[in-house]
């Protein structure tokens, strides 16, 4: 594999006109990426998900040309949610369409130009050196959105034994407010998708971001977000992990400056042999920042779920308050769950604390449940769905949080 | 035994003790009382001695100022407080700390620290008296006790501890009837022409078993009116308000 | 009109504290050794294997696991770092050199010796009886005296040196060596099974209640050496014991290893339960010299119903690493860790446990308090690992963090992986500071700084402090309170 990997590297670079600085840093990106190769388990970050392994399974061969054939059916879109929309198709921007904003306050820039960075994740390096339309986009101060961002990653039905590579950076200068819905389509084929994002949220700026996997795909996906908070600002940050066949989110954010917040809560719901991860990190870097961290995991069938957190209080963040809770319910013998909370702390006057509980479903619920005539199966979801709940309840979009409802089937 | 001169206190550039005089001498049992966030635990606080206060004036205590001792010392040297809320030490059994606690100060005071037994015997004879369940004393400091409970204890430890100068901040606030005959026999049997005490209630009921000497009505940072057990009377008839 | 902040004066205190911070352990005894030529080689190895008398087979088993270590790498993901360690700049065998012969009685010991033990507050003089703990010392590497012999020989219980075992009770010996820590296990714990020179050994048999506290001191006294003692003990069908362990170490500018094994065998129905408390020289204040204490305790509970228990207070050593584990093999046996891990100073610790649940209806519990103070570093790192097969099992964990100052951290890491749908993990972890309310408090009542701090500190332990047989319960309370004295300020 990796030998078609650097064929395919070859061949990007020669057809793209790129700059030779831009090439450099690409061909600096393949280097280190063949170097290490795909993570395997005995990195630490990956020790319960083994995507070299993942990747052999799944995988002959690998494709890294995108030739970008591009076509999209309209009605895959989530058309109940009024929104703006930016649609890439195979990983190629397609359609910006804000048309419910003042366009003056958005700036896109379609192909930004890669910075040097040295970077130890191979899949980093990986997208770095693949990644052909870098895009950023920088809401302008003050600015407060009317409708919902809906990021559509639509793949087209060909598309098989590919591997996409994404990167988009979006910037909200001061007191702006956005939130952002990331989805894709339903697809059978089996793809690798290595999605990046950076986001840097201005002062006094909120930023909601829903990440709903809900669609049937046989993809192999993982997304890479970096969030940096500054002075006073929000994040809310929801995952709906249950489409994908092997989905790891790995997100890290940073309170850099005094009284920014998060918010992050997560749903693992998985059937069959999916295997999903939830990473998180969260550095408190400095004084009165909260971070809330409530992530849900449900495993059916031959599933496996994952949750890595960690919460780092540098020791000037004094007067932090951190708080992860991980609770997974396990409804199949051959389901697996694994959990890493972590809390690495280096000041004394703080608040954090984490838990984490996995096990089966309480019994005297459903016994009680059933003497009221349930069936077994119903008392089952009535009480996954009850556990389940109390996560979607975060969302403080309503709109957002009705259609989660619905496509979840809880509905209260 | 006190003397509280022209004290001033300030937390976080707010005033809240504005020039206030007081003495007491030996074997005085004063009363003072005043509506909610007038500054009484405040000035209870600055007797004892608690960190964080911005604190002008003089406090002279047996001729000392007693500005310049922490807050242990102090206790070494005879003041007790009884907390309006009394704190949970987890983990901590309550004997281990009233053990500690009686010989750090007996040491402090240069006399024979008590073994394991005369303290059980120490123990046993105050909690009688006092009629307090000993099977508390095993659990964790405070920590799951009723607020009666948690009061009586403090009482308890007054009573073990033997201080010259008592201040109870609020004791009676939550205890029935009986609890607060218990408090005042305790008051009462450590009442003698050497100890003094400074009782802060909102209540003439806990007056009417310990009878002050002296009753002070504290307002606005400052003592504003100064008189006998009749002053107790008429202010629980009329309330604070009339009072400026 | 005076104007006065009211704030804590600590000068005073300060200089007391320095006084008190001086290791009390600290001395050293000037014995002539026997030692083995400095460095790690086969020849070594059979100098070792020589001088203990020891059989063909105890050889091979040294020999094999030297082998392997040399293909091992010393492995470096643990949170402290330390220095390289020059392997072949140490030495792997000294003994006091009147233990040549051995001697038959304590009476023919070497004074000196009796001298330091007495100096450690460890009685093996016979009329230490009255303590009813029979103790074995072991001193540099080789066991120096074993009470209360003959007392437990009428039970039927083994208790003496390793080297003894493997001469007189070699079937035993061989029959569970390495089978819980096997030879060709990580870098440190093969490096023992190579060079290992004493340690102690227990047999309790079938149904006998071992009826007093076994218990085995050791005492690095030499420079240069490095400590490898390796503990077997093995508790037969419905027997119990309880063991305890202390460590003290001189004070020398040099960090010294000590890398022991420890291996519990629980058949059915049988208890143990094993204590340590932790002392070896910590270094100075500025992080110079102390001990890497980097051991490996695992037990097996083999038989159903069986169960191990690990207390441990570890409030010494410059590095402490290890996880005392349990392997739950057994039906329904029940596996517990508690532990106290107090860092001052420069001292760094990364210790926890491992919980493996293979048996149906398994249970576990582990309950840590760490607390760091001064420029250290304390790490809680844990693993429970509930398999396919352990059926109806549960693990509870609780992990609490106490910081004192911003110079320190400390870090927690659980790895929590359930396999089964019968059973349930349960973990908690905080992370909290001595409140100033709370000191305020006991000072009113007449306690200062550090009477308080100990006072509640040793509250926050209480749940492990109470694992501890009781004499081992009190000095340990006055360790935590030393260990941390000016600490707060
Ligand atoms: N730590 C503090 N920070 C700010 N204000 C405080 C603090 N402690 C007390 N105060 C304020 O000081 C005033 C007096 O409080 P206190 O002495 O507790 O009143 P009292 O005991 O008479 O009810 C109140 O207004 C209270 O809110
Ligand atoms: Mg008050």
């Amino acid at each position: 594999m990796e030998n078609q990997i650097k064929s395919n590297f070859e061949k990007v670079i020669s057809k793209l006109s790129f700059t030779n600085a831009q090439k450099e840093i690409k061909e600096k990106n393949i280097d280190n990426f063949l170097k290490k190769g795909f993570p395997t388990k005995r990195l630490e970050d990956w020790k319960f998900s083994d995507l070299k392994q993942i990747i052999s399974n799944n995988f002959e061969d690998l494709n890294f040309l995108n030739e970008n054939n591009t076509e999209l059916k309209k009605d895959e879109i989530i058309e109940d949610l009024e929104a703006n929309k930016l649609i890439f198709v195979n990983g190629v921007l397609f359609n910006v369409d804000f048309k419910y904003e003042n366009l003056e306050k958005i700036e896109i820039e379609k192909n930004a130009d890669l910075n040097e960075e040295v970077n130890q994740n191979a899949l980093l390096n990986l997208n770095s050196a693949f990644v052909s339309n870098y895009i950023k986009v920088t809401i302008k101060t003050g600015y407060q959105f009317k409708k919902p961002l809906v990021m559509y990653n639509y793949l087209t039905e060909e598309l098989n034994s590919s591997g996409i590579n994404t990167r988009l950076d979006l910037d909200l200068e001061n007191n702006v407010e956005l939130d952002i819905v990331n989805v894709s389509n339903k697809s059978s084929n089996k793809n690798f998708l290595n999605f990046r994002q950076k986001i840097n949220i201005g002062q006094n700026s909120i930023l909601k971001n829903y990440s709903l996997d809900t669609n049937q795909t046989e993809s192999i996906k993982y997304t890479h977000k970096e969030i940096n908070l500054s002075k006073n600002s929000h994040l809310e940050y929801f995952i709906l992990s249950t489409g994908s066949k092997f989905l790891k989110h790995d997100i890290n954010c940073s309170l850099n400056s005094e009284y920014g917040s998060i918010s992050l809560n997560g749903i693992i719901n998985l059937n069959n042999d999916q295997h999903h991860e939830i990473k998180t990190v969260i550095n408190h870097n400095e004084e009165n920042c909260k971070s809330y961290q409530l992530i849900k995991s449900v495993l059916n069938d031959d599933s496996k779920g994952v949750y890595q957190g960690k919460i780092f209080v540098d020791p000037k963040a004094q007067k932090t308050d951190g708080y992860q809770l991980s609770r997974a319910l396990l409804l199949n013998e051959s389901v697996e769950f694994n959990a890493k909370p972590e809390l690495e702390i280096y000041a004394d006057d703080v608040k954090c604390s984490h838990g984490s509980t996995s096990g089966n479903i309480d019994e005297n619920s459903i016994f009680y449940l059933m003497s009221r005539g349930l069936s077994y199966s119903d008392s089952k979801k009535l009480l996954t769905n009850g556990f389940l709940n109390e996560v979607i309840e975060k969302i403080t979009n309503e709109n957002i949080k009705n259609f989660v409802k619905k496509t979840t089937g809880i509905e209260v | 035994m006190l003397s509280i001169e022209n004290l001033k206190a300030k937390i976080d550039e707010k005033e809240i003790l504005k020039g206030l005089n007081l003495n007491i001498k030996p074997g005085e049992v004063h009363a003072i009382m005043g509506p909610n966030g007038s500054g009484k635990s405040t000035l209870s606080n600055i007797l004892s001695g608690k960190k964080g206060y911005e604190v002008n004036g003089n406090i002279k205590f047996e001729g000392e100022n007693l500005l310049e001792l922490e807050t242990e010392e102090r206790a070494h040297k005879g003041i007790f407080l009884a907390f309006q809320y009394p704190l949970e030490i987890p983990g901590v059994n309550t004997n281990t700390f009233l053990k500690t606690s009686i010989n750090a100060i007996k040491k402090a005071r240069g006399e024979k620290e008590l073994d394991a037994i005369e303290f059980l015997k120490l123990i046993k004879q105050k909690s009688s008296e006092l009629k307090f369940d000993q099977a508390i004393l095993n659990r964790q400091l405070n920590v799951g006790f009723s607020g009666g409970e948690k009061k009586k204890n403090e009482i308890l430890q007054m009573s073990i501890l033997d201080p010259k100068l008592s201040i109870l901040d609020e004791t009676d606030s939550g205890l029935d009837i009986d609890a607060l005959r218990i408090v005042s026999e305790g008051v009462n049997s450590l009442r003698n022409k050497n100890n003094s005490f400074l009782i802060i209630t909102h209540y003439q009921r806990l007056l009417d078993y310990i009878k002050p000497d002296f009753v002070h009505l504290l307002k606005n940072g400052q003592i504003i009116k100064s008189g006998n057990f009749e002053l107790a009377k008429e202010l629980e008839k009329v309330g604070y308000e009339n009072f400026n | 009109m005076t104007t006065k902040k009211q704030e804590f004066k600590m000068d005073s205190r300060q200089k007391e504290i320095e006084n008190l911070k001086d290791y009390k352990y600290g001395f050293s005894t000037d014995i002539e050794n026997i030692r083995a030529p400095k460095g790690l080689s086969e020849e070594v190895i059979k100098f070792i294997s020589k001088i203990k008398k020891e059989p063909e087979w105890m050889l091979n088993f040294r020999l094999k696991a030297f082998e392997r270590f040399k293909q091992l790498k010393e492995p470096n993901w643990q949170k402290p770092k330390y220095p390289k360690i020059d392997y072949q700049d140490l030495y792997y065998y000294s003994a006091p050199k009147s233990m040549k012969d051995k001697p038959k009685s304590l009476d023919e010991l070497d004074p000196k010796l009796l001298e330091t033990y007495k100096k450690l507050g460890i009685p093996l003089q016979e009329q230490a009886r009255l303590n009813g703990i029979a103790v074995d010392a072991v001193f540099d590497s080789v066991s120096v005296a074993t009470t209360f012999k003959e007392e437990l020989t009428k039970q039927g219980i083994i208790f003496c040196s390793m080297s003894e075992a493997i001469q007189k009770h070699s079937e035993l010996v061989k029959k569970y060596l390495g089978t819980v820590i096997p030879t060709t296990d990580h870098f440190f714990a093969t490096l023992n099974s190579a060079v290992f020179t004493d340690g102690s050994f227990v047999y309790i048999p079938e149904g006998v209640k071992c009826p007093m506290e076994l218990s085995t001191y050791f005492r690095i006294n030499a420079s240069e050496t490095g400590q490898f003692e390796r503990t077997l003990i093995i508790a037969d069908k419905g027997s119990y014991v309880s063991y305890l362990e202390g460590c003290t170490a001189p004070m020398r500018d040099e960090n010294q290893l000590h890398a022991a094994n420890v291996e519990l065998i629980a058949l059915d129905d049988a208890e143990i339960k094993y204590s340590t408390v932790q002392n070896w020289y910590p270094g100075d204040k500025d992080g110079k010299g102390g001990i890497y204490n980097f051991v490996t305790k695992r037990g097996l509970c083999k038989g159903k119903n069986s169960k191990i228990s690990w207390t441990q207070v570890e409030t010494g050593s410059a590095i402490t690493w290890k996880y005392p584990s349990c392997i739950l093999k057994g039906d329904n046996s029940v596996g517990e860790f508690y532990s106290i891990a107090i860092t001052n100073n420069h001292q760094k610790a990364d210790t926890g446990t491992k919980m493996i649940h293979l048996g149906k209806n398994t249970k576990s519990k582990i309950i840590s308090k760490g607390i760091s103070a001064g420029q250290s570093d304390m790490m809680y790192r844990g693993l429970v690992d509930i398999s396919s097969k352990a059926d109806n099992s549960r693990n509870f964990t609780q992990c609490d963090s106490l910081l004192m100052g911003n110079k320190c951290g400390a870090h927690t890491i659980p790895y929590i992986k359930n396999k089964n749908l019968k059973s349930n993990i349960e973990h908690e972890a905080t992370t909290s500071k001595i409140s100033d309310e709370q000191l305020y408090y006991c000072n009113q009542r007449g306690l200062n700084q550090e009477e308080a701090v100990s006072l509640i500190v040793n509250g926050f332990c209480k749940e492990v402090l109470q694992q501890l047989p009781m004499e081992f319960a009190v000095e340990a309370q006055k360790l935590v309170g030393i260990s941390l004295e000016g600490s707060v300020g």
